[in-house]
């Protein structure tokens, strides 16, 4: 998750930190469900896991919106005075 | 329970990622970047609050914390601008900033010794109604999640200020950011074309909308589960509604607000921001009209065909339903505003 965690400070571009940020929600639920099994009442954290996995899509979902619409994701873009195939971020 | 958790140290390794959550959303520059691993920071939190036992706690902070509010950021950001400005000022208001932040932290640190010990049983929270709560709420309410008994039933007045205060914030972004423009009423596809000619659009993904379309019901469902199921297992009112206001705005986002403006019109939408609160309220006065007190639900017997303490239970989930509605339509309303900047027209 540390690994992770320093994609997600350093990354270059946004779309990493994204990534990583998904990787993290994902590892996240994992943990959620250990702490479950740890506590012995499964059943009240997979609600709680449920419930975040569903948002965590919400949110991975907006987040692509976003950059869809303010066309950071094309490689070509030169807003910039012709700054070439480098993604905004 | 076992004896030997390995609570602690999971403990410790939760809070020293929340810290370096907490320092790299802050350093992030760009501003989506942060709101991103804001997101993650507050889904660690949520992990601590399970850790504490604290479930309730732990589904609204994911619910809330790192599901909608990283979208109402999101929505926010695109809106106005993704890159920071440095504030003008200098050094000499930084340091100013500085020393009254540091003084802050330490009035605040120099209470804490006059606090109760974590956990201790002779603290007064711990002495005087939490056995109360504990040793009656089953047999006053049977509903066996306490927290909910507490929440709904034993503190309802409580609930219903913060319900309100849900509202409030709804209605103050609702007045801050609404504009009435005479061009919103009429949606002439030829005035979309003329503000944004997309040679091709990229938000017509099949795959995210029939993935989409997918979800929704059984996100529905969940959050129906959730509310429905609180008194037996962590949920509720809030959480239920978040979820089921979330499932609307996945809608927005991944057909387009349009799409969900043509079912939910402006008006019946903050009508409905406002029935949940009504309907709250109106347990509160059908409980007086039926010989109790405000929002005493026990008083509610002489109509539901039950004894007291199912009355009760009725009661809890008749407001909690009326906190979903509230919930519910508000984070619909808020994030059209944020999304449309106010227009209710296009957006996010």
């Amino acid at each position: 998750m540390l690994l992770v965690l320093v994609r997600a400070f350093k990354g270059p571009t946004v779309i990493d930190r994204l990534v990583a940020i998904n990787v993290i929600g994902t590892k996240s639920i994992v943990l959620l469900l250990f702490a479950g099994i740890l506590f012995g009442q499964l059943e009240m954290f997979v609600d709680i896991a449920l419930g975040y996995g569903l948002l965590n899509y919400i949110v991975s979902i907006a987040a692509s919106r976003y950059y869809q619409h303010r066309r950071c994701l094309e490689p070509t873009h030169t807003a910039n005075g012709g700054q070439p195939s480098r993604w905004k971020s | 329970m076992m004896p030997s958790l390995p609570i602690w140290q999971f403990d410790v390794l939760l809070l020293v990622l929340v810290v370096l959550f907490a320092v790299v959303a802050l350093s992030i520059r760009n501003l989506m970047g942060a709101a991103v691993v804001f997101g993650a920071y507050s889904f660690m939190m949520c992990l601590i609050w399970a850790g504490m036992g604290a479930v309730d706690v732990a589904f609204t902070e994911a619910a809330v914390g790192a599901g909608v509010s990283t979208v109402f950021i999101v929505s926010t950001i695109y809106n106005t601008s993704a890159t920071m400005r440095s504030r003008p000022g200098g050094m000499a208001f930084k340091l100013f900033i500085g020393v009254v932040v540091t003084l802050a932290g330490v009035f605040l640190l120099s209470a804490l010794p006059d606090f109760p010990d974590w956990g201790d049983p002779n603290s007064p929270a711990n002495a005087t109604v939490a056995p109360y709560y504990i040793e009656n709420s089953i047999r006053d309410t049977h509903v066996p999640n306490l927290v909910t008994s507490v929440l709904a039933d034993y503190r309802g007045f409580d609930t219903l200020l913060e319900t309100i205060v849900v509202f409030i914030a709804c209605i103050a972004i609702y007045s801050i950011l609404r504009i009435e423009t005479a061009k919103s009423k009429t949606d002439e596809p030829e005035e979309d074309i003329a503000t944004a000619p997309p040679s091709y659009d990229p938000s017509d993904s099949l795959i995210v909308r029939q993935a989409s379309r997918f979800m929704v019901p059984f996100m529905q469902l969940f959050a129906l589960y959730v509310i429905a199921h609180g008194h037996y297992s962590p949920g509720g009112g809030f959480q239920g509604g978040v979820i089921l206001g979330a499932s609307l705005i996945l809608l927005a986002i991944s057909f387009d607000l349009k799409f969900l403006l043509r079912q939910w019109r402006e008006k019946p939408l903050m009508l409905l921001v406002a029935s949940g609160v009504c309907l709250y309220a109106t347990v509160g006065l059908a409980c007086m009209f039926t010989g109790g007190n405000y929002l005493d639900y026990g008083s509610l017997d002489s109509v539901l065909p039950n004894d007291r303490a199912m009355a009760r239970s009725h009661g809890i989930l008749l407001v909690e339903i009326g906190v979903g509605i509230t919930v519910m339509f508000s984070m619909l309303a808020i994030h059209i505003n944020l999304a449309s900047n106010g227009r209710f027209d296009r957006g996010l």
